[in-house]
């Protein structure tokens, strides 16, 4: 297994971590005091999404955890799991709704999407920054709501409910983060 | 991930100003409060012949060049700590200065820039006690001069209360004074006496999950700490931790009890914001240290420059007792700002002048 040095440390490395696998989030070199350094790290766990901060010697090193990033097809959903195909070997997987997070309710049959692996196990979903959607139910226009400002749920044509500005009326086309369902703008 | 420029975002949401202009704030209530002390304030040379020795910072090199097309080597400053002190020995009892230092080769992270604004003042004939008594006054002296344009003021002897990043933190002085022996103690359930020896605590260390490796005492020790007792420091009330193991404090003169020396660092809800001593004025004791940086400086790999003569020769010359104590401002500001990142108090952060880290992954 490679091992990565202290001095290699960066956000986005995937490691293992008192036996299990954790993402870099962040990392910082710090010298405290007289012929010492250090670096400072923010780790999170990638199976329970656990986030801790470890403080490691110049040094150390961690065991790499090599992920891969596949473009997959989404298939369908069976009620527990997302099925997805892999697009150079046409390998079928089901990834649970757990290592999807919010994006799942934003995936769309037929679409491909990059899914990060280790071996066989899907780690998570690089979803695309903005997915444009139909507004299928919205209460009336609120009078004189012209800027943003978040102000009432409307429900979308993937069945999922966002919160959006007031001036927003069904039919209209709205973009979202599909990574926290967040509204971005109308389109 | 690029992001967009500060003054982008700025010129779309006027609403953060005030925040970014926290720093003007501050760096005005700092001078107020040091020359209502009769300091001087004093500006000493970013640009420089030989830097500090710091033995893991590495440095920004230039080249001076004459009149005549003569070259020699310059830095840009590391900390204005030399030049202080020589002014101290130059006769100035009480100095302060809020200058620029710089570092490279430092990461892009939360907490750091390429260069920083940095305040350092000296008392001569005081210690290190002197200057925690200074540190209160002046967070005090801070919170209030930052508290919302129009507010009423807090009613006298009403808390200072701080609220970063969600933990609340009373600044009222007088602050918690914890020993680093009894942090150790009440934090990482570690007695200090019984891991004076490296093997001893390469033992524990290993027992609590760690990997010694060859590492040294000190940095052994640096770690357990940083990893056990940092976290729970200046949580509810800013720490003063002081009287450090002997080879944990570089430039500090020793304690009553030979194995600590006379240093102090301050938390306040969990950012370490000063590192204070009672400065080594010895100048063979200096010169040795200087030496001992420079080999360890060679050793690893970093830019290699002579001992700072002129320094030396100011010690010999005779340095009263002095404490002193470098501070970072940008972390004052992140502090009484409430944002997590320093790049979120800086007008032009440096990675969106140079851009991230090669190779970093967001």
């Amino acid at each position: 297994m490679a091992r990565i040095s202290a001095d290699q440390f960066k956000r986005g490395l995937t490691v293992v971590f008192n036996d299990q696998p954790h993402q870099m989030t962040d990392v910082e070199f710090v010298n405290p005091g007289k012929g010492s350094s250090f670096y400072r790290t923010t780790l999170k766990n990638l199976k329970t999404g656990r986030v801790v901060d470890f403080t490691f010697k110049s040094n150390e090193s961690l065991e790499d955890y090599e992920v891969y990033t596949h473009e997959m097809q989404y298939l369908y959903n069976d009620g527990t799991d997302y099925h997805f195909m892999r697009q150079d070997t046409m390998d079928q997987h089901a990834v649970p709704r757990e290592v999807l997070g919010r994006a799942a309710d934003f995936l769309v049959d037929g679409d491909v999407y990059q899914i990060v692996m280790h071996g066989d196990e899907a780690l998570g979903i690089r979803p695309p920054k903005r997915v444009v959607l139909t507004v299928t139910s919205a209460d009336p226009v609120v009078k004189g709501s012209t800027v943003s400002g978040v102000s009432k749920q409307v429900v979308l044509d993937n069945g999922v409910a966002v919160a959006v500005p007031g001036f927003i009326k069904e039919g209209d086309k709205v973009a979202v983060n599909p990574e926290n369902g967040e509204y971005i703008e109308r389109v | 991930m690029t992001t967009r420029p500060t003054w982008q975002r700025l010129h779309a949401q006027p609403a953060l100003l005030p925040r970014y202009l926290l720093r003007e704030r501050i760096i005005r209530a700092i001078r107020e409060f040091f020359y209502a002390q009769d300091f001087h304030e004093v500006e000493t040379p970013l640009l420089v012949p030989v830097p500090s020795m710091e033995p893991y910072l590495e440095v920004f090199e230039t080249e001076f060049e004459d009149v005549r097309g003569g070259r020699q080597r310059a830095f840009l400053t590391n900390s204005p700590e030399y030049a202080m002190k020589r002014l101290l020995v130059a006769g100035l009892p009480r100095i302060f200065q809020i200058c620029k230092a710089f570092r490279n080769r430092e990461d892009t992270g939360r907490r750091r820039n390429p260069e920083f604004t940095i305040l350092e003042w000296y008392r001569a004939h005081a210690d290190y006690q002197a200057i925690m008594a200074d540190c209160e006054a002046l967070v005090a002296h801070l919170y209030h001069a930052t508290l919302p344009a129009g507010g009423a003021p807090p009613p006298p002897g009403a808390p200072l209360l701080l609220r970063y990043q969600g933990i609340e933190v009373d600044l009222t002085p007088p602050w918690e004074r914890l020993r680093v022996r009894e942090a150790l103690a009440q934090y990482a359930g570690l007695a200090i006496d019984s891991v004076w020896d490296r093997p001893a605590l390469a033992a524990e260390m290993a027992r609590r999950g760690y990997t010694p490796g060859d590492s040294p005492w000190d940095e052994l020790l640096t770690q357990l700490f940083a990893n056990e007792v940092e976290p729970h420091l200046g949580r509810r009330r800013p720490t003063i931790l002081y009287e450090y193991p002997l080879p944990m404090a570089g430039l500090a003169r020793r304690a009553r009890d030979p194995r600590y020396a006379e240093r102090f660092e301050f938390y306040i809800a969990g950012l370490e914001l000063g590192n204070a001593f009672s400065e080594l004025a010895d100048p063979d004791e200096q010169a040795a240290r200087l030496q001992a940086d420079q080999a360890a400086r060679r050793r690893l790999g970093k830019k290699e420059y002579p001992v700072d003569a002129d320094f030396l020769a100011a010690l010999r010359t005779g340095m009263p007792p002095a404490g002193g104590i470098a501070v970072g401002v940008d972390r004052l500001i992140m502090l009484f700002a409430d944002v997590a990142s320093i790049h979120d108090t800086l007008w032009m952060p440096g990675r969106e002048l140079f851009g991230p880290a090669t190779g970093e992954e967001l």
